[in-house]
């Protein structure tokens, strides 16, 4: 007789019955062999705790969802979800959630709130935005939105209304980089990460800041395909500890690295000369440029063994064309940030790896297509964007948010006074807090829609709750990823809304309504996902069967036989638009300013439970990530008498922030770290206010002199020990 | 041959994501600041140049062990093996919460439910296999560096992957050496965090702060007494398994 059979005969079993749960179901195996029907709903969706819109199979229980897991048919994302992702319930069910249309009460960022119905706060939204477009005329209205699968309707709107003035996410990110490589291939790249021999990663940490399918693919390629991956980052990264050989890059010095892998790779004769030759344009230039940029040159700018540099080099050219400096995602890093992702353009050049396996890939066809409509015309409307002609380069529908905060605050040159938020956070994601604060303090009316109050929120004039992905319909969308596909996902409600929250569709095509632009929005989202699939007419059931529709495109040689779309029609190593424009046609190597005595340069960065700033409030991955710390050399550390643990305070030009300090030799001694999104003004995000500290309080707002992408490394500050 | 369920986990593909304890955290309601799971790595240095690839995150959660010191230490019951799947239970309505078992666990597996007020632990998520899911952390695992499944089915992906590396398979090693069913492919990293099994000296003490099983065993008399005391010197043994007679 076993314990179990004794305890049961002695009558312990009914006792432990009364107050367990039913014990017979406790005693019953459950046998993987036979599935028997699961106590859930399975509902498709796709992720939203970041950009990368993750397939997921939401559990539903009674109306509740008590689970996320991932789409196994989901091969954008491998078949995975990541803890954010896991956390999405958290969010969705967080206590600090907006639950209903509130009003500005108090000055703002006081606090004070009242709740008005939706219909009071429609009708004052529209009446505002009205009487800010006759006051300033239709640009005096700016319009940011994230990057959410309903974030079109904002610039729809935004066109209808008829200001120039949109502003995204991206340019506080990454512009400079899609730049660099549009202007070098034509378009922007996906990377073959899975196909890849040797990967060289500068100025991205792909196994923390998880991007699918490269992150997912860049384990499997270096564990079972014997691809080599080298990491320069001034951290020792998971990315660097997991790599096979890291250098710790002196921060600004990158591009002085990736000359003198072109100054090897040109002067050894490494490249492919046919390839070169028919496909590239500025050969010469480049090798009459690389000279100077020499192995030695870089080791002293870069603080890497020159044969280490040589080295690499060649190893990459052996590789090649199955090789590749990988483009990385947040370019937003310095003045130049445009150039030194050029000059990782170019040594991609130089591999030949366009279009080919275990290279750069060129975007490819989804099937979906857009749903156009006639903006009207307004006479009496500005010519163009408030921050038109004050760089060079920029991306027309991501606008560069730093330029126009400068222009706002300036009103050059004109005014700009009421502003649109849906979903995005520049209040805790831009440089230079104060700024924004100050940018904000100009408008005559901020509306915000979004699902918490962030700090954006905070400063608001009129606050509207809106829908979770898990709680709303999506129009339908397009990814790409690598080899992995091009797909077309869509959402569909898998739980009813929670309090009074309503879609951003439906609260355009509300204030649409009432300043007679209602023709704009004047259909469904099913309608609008029956013409964005016009091509593709199976899509909708496929999706419905599967949670996600493939697009069995072609993925390699897409360029075969066509030109680039570049000036020269060929890879731009040279670039002779930027010669005709002023600027370096090819990339010139500055080197960065050093940190004065007893400062130090601080750099940012994420780690896979983060998100800028949406996150730090998430209940769940709050107990991984509990506050952030200062990442300090212990060198550093010694000098200034700080040990692990203490509470520091950082001064930089702009603004001050306490924190503790994680002393660590995983940094630079010239360097520091902290992560992003703590320290929210706004008390009604609970675990993230008064908690850690803020880091766009103390980033300058330096921007890349091409795009207008924000600087997000060239800030200099001073650490302290804080005594208590 | 019976069931082995067991994990086959490949520390070297594991990214320290937190994936799989923030789903485990999910699936199974586990309370606020615990967990049933875990991702461990010994401290390493920051050595630039070429790397010795000494760096793993090793994952992991309850082993199933082969000798569960667990079992022993629990005086109702409510943690047996299941010598059918070869998973190591606890049956929440026997657990009486009194938490002997916790120290019984060379590897910290265990923890008391701050809100069921029982042992807890990692389950392999019967109610997902039930339905013909993989246990949370695996199926979230963007690596897929945890494999879960049967062992001694070669058609299993884990049993698979088991029998293809015999050879490099390791187990974490505690000081009291409890058989873990949790292999992982090569080398695991940190090995030297198992603790020792403290299993309780005398149940008196149990029997003092648990007035519950003191009604029990009045009830049901000398049998139960001569029962622990069995289980007491039987279980941390090898021949532990006497103990059962399923
Ligand atoms: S001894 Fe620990 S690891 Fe082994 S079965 Fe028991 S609880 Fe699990
Ligand atoms: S198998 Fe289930 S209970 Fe065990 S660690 Fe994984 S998710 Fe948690
Ligand atoms: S989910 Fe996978 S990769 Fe991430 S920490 Fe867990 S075991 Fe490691």
């Amino acid at each position: 007789m076993s314990r179990r059979d004794f305890f049961r005969a002695s009558g312990l079993v009914a006792a432990g019955a009364v107050g367990g749960p039913a014990l017979l179901g406790g005693l019953t195996k459950a046998r993987a062999a036979s599935p028997a029907k699961p106590a859930w709903d399975s509902r498709f969706s796709a992720c939203d705790m970041c950009f990368n819109k993750c397939g997921l199979i939401a559990r539903v229980e009674d109306g509740v969802i008590t689970k996320l897991d991932p789409n196994p048919k989901f091969l954008k994302s491998r078949g995975m979800l990541c803890a954010r992702g896991n956390a999405g319930l958290a969010q969705v069910y967080d206590p600090d959630r907006l639950k209903h249309p509130l009003l500005r009460k108090g000055a703002r960022g006081e606090g004070k709130w009242q709740r008005i119905p939706w219909d009071e706060a429609l009708d004052m939204a529209a009446q505002k935005m009205a009487e800010v477009r006759e006051k300033y005329t239709p640009c005096g209205h700016l319009f940011t939105a994230g990057s959410d699968l309903q974030s079109q309707f904002v610039g729809r709107f935004a066109e209808v209304y008829g200001s120039f003035n949109v502003t995204s996410h991206e340019s506080l990110c990454l512009v400079s980089g899609s730049r660099a490589f549009l202007d070098t291939f034509g378009e922007v790249p996906f990377a073959d990460v899975l196909n890849s021999k040797y990967i060289l990663m500068v100025g991205a940490n792909r196994f923390e800041a998880l991007v699918t399918p490269d992150s997912i693919d860049l384990m499997t390629t270096i564990r079972e395909n014997g691809c080599k991956l080298v990491t320069l980052d001034p951290r020792y990264t998971k990315t660097a500890a997991l790599s096979h050989e890291w250098y710790p890059v002196r921060p600004g010095t990158d591009m002085a690295f990736m000359l003198a892998l072109a100054h090897v790779i040109i002067n050894e004769k490494l490249f492919d000369p046919q390839w070169i030759a028919d496909k590239t344009f500025g050969i010469e230039q480049l090798t009459a440029h690389v000279q100077r940029y020499t192995p030695g040159f870089a080791a002293e700018q870069c603080g890497i063994p020159a044969e280490d540099i040589a080295r690499i080099a060649r190893e990459l050219a052996a590789a090649a064309p199955s090789s590749m400096v990988y483009p990385g995602r947040r370019t937003s890093d310095y003045e130049d940030s445009t150039q030194i992702r050029r000059s990782f353009a170019i040594v991609n050049g130089l591999l030949g790896n366009w279009d080919r396996p275990g290279g750069l890939l060129a975007a490819r066809q989804v099937g979906l297509k857009g749903v156009p409509y006639d903006a009207p015309w307004y006479d009496e409307n500005r010519e163009d964007r408030i921050d038109a002609g004050k760089v060079p380069m920029m991306f027309e529908h991501e606008g560069s948010f730093v330029v126009t905060r400068d222009s706002v605050l300036n009103d050059d040159p004109y005014p700009i006074r009421g502003w649109f938020i849906y979903k995005t956070n520049p209040m805790g994601t831009a440089p230079n807090r104060k700024k924004t604060i100050e940018m904000m303090n100009k408008m005559d009316f901020v509306t915000v829609v979004d699902i918490a109050m962030s700090d954006t929120a905070w400063m608001a004039d009129l606050v509207l709750p809106s829908q979770s992905y898990l709680e709303r319909k999506d129009p339908c969308s397009g990814l790409q990823g690598s080899v992995a596909c091009a797909c077309v996902v869509k959402r569909d409600p898998v739980i009813d809304p929670l309090y009074e929250s309503r879609p951003l569709f439906d609260i355009m095509k509300d204030i649409a309504g009432r300043m007679e632009l209602g023709e704009f929005f004047d259909f469904t989202l099913d309608e609008y996902r029956e013409k964005q699939t016009r091509e593709i007419p199976e899509a909708l059931g496929v999706m419905d069967r599967d949670g996600v529709y493939y697009n069995p495109s072609k993925v390699y040689g897409i360029y075969d036989g066509r030109i680039y779309k570049t000036l020269s029609k060929k890879v731009e190593l040279y670039n002779q638009r930027y010669e005709q424009m002023g600027l370096d046609p090819l990339p010139e190597y500055t080197p960065p300013a050093g940190p004065a005595k007893n400062q130090f340069r601080m750099v940012i960065g994420r780690n896979a439970m983060i998100t800028q700033s949406s996150t730090a409030n998430n209940a769940l991955l709050h107990q991984f990530l509990p506050t952030n710390t200062l990442w300090l050399n212990p060198e550093a550390a010694g000098r200034l008498g700080i040990k692990d643990g203490d509470l520091v305070e950082v001064t930089s030009p702009v603004g001050r922030q306490e924190l503790k300090a994680e002393v660590t030799d995983r940094i630079r001694p010239d360097t520091v770290f902290m992560l992003s999104g703590y320290n929210t003004l706004s008390t009604m995000q609970h675990l993230s206010h008064n908690n850690g500290a803020s880091i766009n309080e103390l980033l300058d707002d330096d921007f890349d002199a091409i795009t207008g992408n924000a600087s997000m490394h060239t800030t200099f500050v001073t650490v302290t020990r804080k005594v208590a | 041959m019976a069931q082995q369920l067991a994990m086959v986990i490949d520390a070297a593909k594991c990214i320290d994501c937190k994936g799989c304890v923030a789903a485990c955290k999910v699936a199974n309601n586990v309370p606020e600041g615990q967990f049933r799971n875990w991702i461990k790595h010994a401290e390493y240095r920051a050595v630039p140049g070429i790397s010795d690839n000494g760096v793993r995150f090793q994952p992991g959660a309850c082993m199933h062990c082969e000798n569960p010191t667990c079992v022993a230490a629990c005086p109702t019951g409510a943690t047996y093996k299941d010598f059918d799947t070869g998973e190591v239970v606890i049956d929440a309505s026997l657990c009486i919460g009194c938490g002997n078992c916790i120290p019984a666990c060379p590897y910290h597996a265990r923890y008391r439910n701050e809100v069921t007020r029982k042992a807890d632990k990692c389950n392999y998520c019967p109610e997902r296999r039930a339905a013909g899911l993989q246990p949370a952390c695996v199926d979230t695992c963007p690596t897929k560096a945890r494999v879960f499944g049967d062992i001694n089915d070669p058609t299993s992906a884990a049993g698979a992957l088991f029998l293809k590396n015999k050879e490099r398979l390791t187990r974490v090693t505690a000081k009291t050496n409890t058989l873990p069913n949790m292999y992982y492919l090569g080398d695991p990293g940190p090995g030297d965090w198992g603790g020792e099994a403290v299993v309780p000296a005398s149940m008196v003490a149990m029997q003092e702060s648990a007035p519950f099983i003191k009604g029990i065993v009045a009830l049901s008399g000398l049998g139960v007494l001569a029962m622990l005391g069995r289980q007491l010197f039987a279980g941390s043994g090898s021949d532990h398994k006497e103990d059962t007679d399923a």
